[in-house]
């Protein structure tokens, strides 16, 4: 859809930052954070716990703002959108994959694939047409009657990837895709994202596991709200400290 | 429009997932619309039956009497019994002196008679009429078989009855009455007419229940001591208020009233004894909103209470939807749908109960129940806005979470 629209990186990150206030204390989860990533581009964010890692995701996912900062998302400035102006957002440019897929139990592998059309006010029938579509994609076209609870994990997770490509989005947002998936079906889904990728979809993977960065081609490393290494995938994820030359961006 | 159709979609899957708890929930708005249904029903009922009764005084007619018709509250009775009866003469100087008035005849009836044949007798519960030929032009009463006496038998006090269906069924059962001889008193009347059936009056006594005599016989057998009734005809529907006020200016006179004193006598048209009743209606049919607004405003919280579980219940949900892109509108539009639907399904639910139970009313204990259109509509307009009412904060508060903290809960 907007894939192809503009120059210049898909996402611009400039010096952002997010406070929160617990009990009267104040916590930095990011302090000061900047970088680019084109489109096409296939990066990992990886953190330990409290790097500020799921802070991040939120941020570029719009379903948080920051402190102060600015961030471009397909040359929107996203920043300081109210609610409803995010949700719009989250719409169009995004489509989000979670460690606990966070389909709707009730409704059937279809339906759940339709629900992001369902917002953008398209009609039943188009949308049906769509959602089988990706569901084809992903190869489980054969299962779209059925309900989440009557699916596998990894066949829960690529229902989850087709509810996020359906709607054609900017960007797949993927907060630790294989978190809650066995080392095969892990596998599965990975390469499932290496397809993506070749396909030409911009992806971002939030993650812990340095394994999984590593098959990214660029990551970026948070460290107590700071990156600290930003380069090729295999490298930052391995997590020697040579690499904060890249950090920081352009 | 979609967003609508959406929205009710989930409703209904919400409803049909769970519809014992449902079903549970509406309990109060069941009742709440069933009890209006059933009240506006029978008020509605009365109402109706009390017209068609008391319209059948005749058209453009009205009644002097001494005593109050129907009425309700506390009627001092001792005061009107020193009131001066009316009598023939006034009945005379009426048609003599109002130029307005068209037919004036006067009757006189006593409740609690017993009728008998040679072989049978009826429950001493008989009203017997005594009335002059021309009864039938003023009154709702019209013959079946046979037919009224004529001017000759009236004047010249033949022993001749005309018998309701009550009182022919008790005596003559599947026969024709006319041509056989009942007693009176003890006295022989030979029965010369079957009066058309009239149904009973509000459901509780029978307009049937009774036997039409010449006014002349009937003060043979009762004493002309009492007051009659008299009812006057005004001589087209125009002069109908002049024509009462003739009468009452003529019998103001006659009966010494000074004129800063009230009338000692009483003047009913199908109006003013409709009137009444109608008040009383009036007064049942607010205390019967009153009691349905109550029990709907317990099925409200019943619908609040249940709409905040479902919202709990389903935080997750409401995140993955609000993170997919639903605006707050929206998801306040499937919360409050689904409230309006609940109720609404137990506004539908109260109506077949209410209907239920008319349909009951009438059938087994004969009650005239009849339920206005207007009461359905005001029924499921109410259980529509007590939805909406009570659904709107739930659904507010869906609104409101935060899409993160939302997917987080279990």
């Amino acid at each position: 859809m907007s894939q192809a629209s503009g120059a210049g990186p898909l996402i611009q990150v400039e010096n952002i930052t997010r406070v929160f206030h617990v009990g009267g204390e104040e916590v930095r989860a990011l302090r000061g954070v900047s970088f680019g990533i084109n489109r096409g581009e296939w990066v990992a964010i990886i953190g330990q716990s409290g790097s500020g890692k799921s802070t991040m995701m939120n941020v570029l996912g719009c379903l948080d703002t920051p402190s102060s900062g600015r961030y471009m998302l397909n040359g929107k400035d996203v920043s300081r959108m109210s609610d409803d102006e995010l949700a719009v957002i989250r719409n169009v440019e995004i489509g989000f994959i979670f460690q606990t897929f966070q389909l709707l139990p009730k409704e059937t592998a279809l339906a759940n694939v339709e629900l992001p059309l369902v917002y953008r006010g398209v009609s039943a029938k188009e949308r049906r047409a769509r959602a089988t579509a990706a569901l084809e994609k992903v190869q489980l076209a054969h299962r779209m009657h059925h309900r989440p609870n009557e699916l596998s994990g990894g066949q829960r997770q690529r229902v989850a990837i087709a509810r996020a490509l359906v709607s054609e989005p900017s960007m797949l947002l993927a907060d630790e895709p294989t978190g809650n998936l066995d080392s095969a079906t892990g596998e599965e889904i990975v390469r499932l994202f290496e397809q993506l990728h070749k396909a030409g979809h911009t992806l971002v993977l939030v993650t812990h596991e340095p394994k999984l960065a590593a098959r990214c081609p660029r990551a970026i490393r948070l460290s107590d709200g700071e990156i600290v290494a930003d380069g090729d995938g295999r490298t930052v994820a391995m997590g020697t400290a040579s690499d904060v030359l890249n950090a920081g961006g352009a | 429009m979609r967003a609508f159709l959406d929205n009710l979609r989930l409703a209904l899957g919400t409803f049909l997932g769970n519809p014992l708890r449902s079903l549970l929930t509406l309990l109060g708005i069941v009742i709440g619309v069933a009890t209006v249904i059933t009240m506006m029903g029978l008020i509605e009922g009365l109402r109706v039956k009390v017209n068609n009764d008391l319209g059948r005084m005749g058209a453009h007619t009205f009644q002097v009497t001494k005593w109050p018709a129907g009425g309700f509250g506390r009627i001092n009775w001792a005061k009107f019994a020193k009131r001066k009866d009316f009598e023939m003469p006034d009945s005379r100087a009426i048609e003599e002196s109002c130029p307005s008035v068209g037919t004036v005849v006067p009757t006189d009836d006593e409740g609690g008679q017993k009728l008998a044949t040679a072989s049978s007798e009826t429950r001493p519960s008989v009203r017997v009429f005594g009335t002059p030929a021309n009864y039938p032009l003023v009154s709702g009463v019209s013959v079946q078989a046979g037919r009224y006496f004529n001017e000759v038998e009236a004047l010249d006090g033949r022993y001749v009855v005309l018998l309701g269906t009550d009182v022919s069924d008790a005596l003559f059962p599947g026969m024709n009455p006319v041509g056989h001889e009942v007693r009176i008193k003890g006295r022989p009347f030979r029965v010369i007419g079957l009066l058309q059936k009239r149904g009973s009056m509000l459901g509780m006594f029978s307009l049937d229940n009774q036997v039409m005599i010449p006014l002349s016989v009937f003060h043979q057998l009762y004493g002309k001591k009492r007051s009659l009734d008299i009812s006057v005809q005004a001589k087209s529907p125009e002069l109908f208020s002049k024509a009462q006020d003739e009468v009452a200016s003529l019998m103001r006179r006659r009966r010494d009233v000074p004129a800063n004193m009230p009338n000692d006598f009483e003047l009913h048209t199908n109006e003013s004894v409709t009137a009444s009743f109608n008040q009383l209606s009036q007064v049942i049919t607010i205390a019967g909103v009153g009691v349905c607004l109550l029990s709907l405003v317990v099925g409200g919280i019943g619908i609040l209470n249940i709409m905040l579980v479902s919202v709990m219940e389903r935080t997750r949900e409401i995140g993955v939807r609000k993170a997919l892109g639903a605006r707050k509108r929206r998801i306040l539009g499937q919360f409050a749908t689904e409230a309006v639907l609940l109720s609404l399904m137990g506004g539908a639910l109260g109506l077949g109960l209410g209907f239920g139970l008319v349909f009951l009313g009438n059938w087994m204990m004969g009650f005239p129940m009849q339920v206005p259109p207007w009461a359905v509509g005001l029924a499921l307009f109410m259980s529509c806005g007590v939805g909406l009412l009570f659904g709107i904060y739930p659904a507010a508060r869906a609104a409101k979470l935060d899409p993160v903290e939302a997917m987080r809960a279990d």
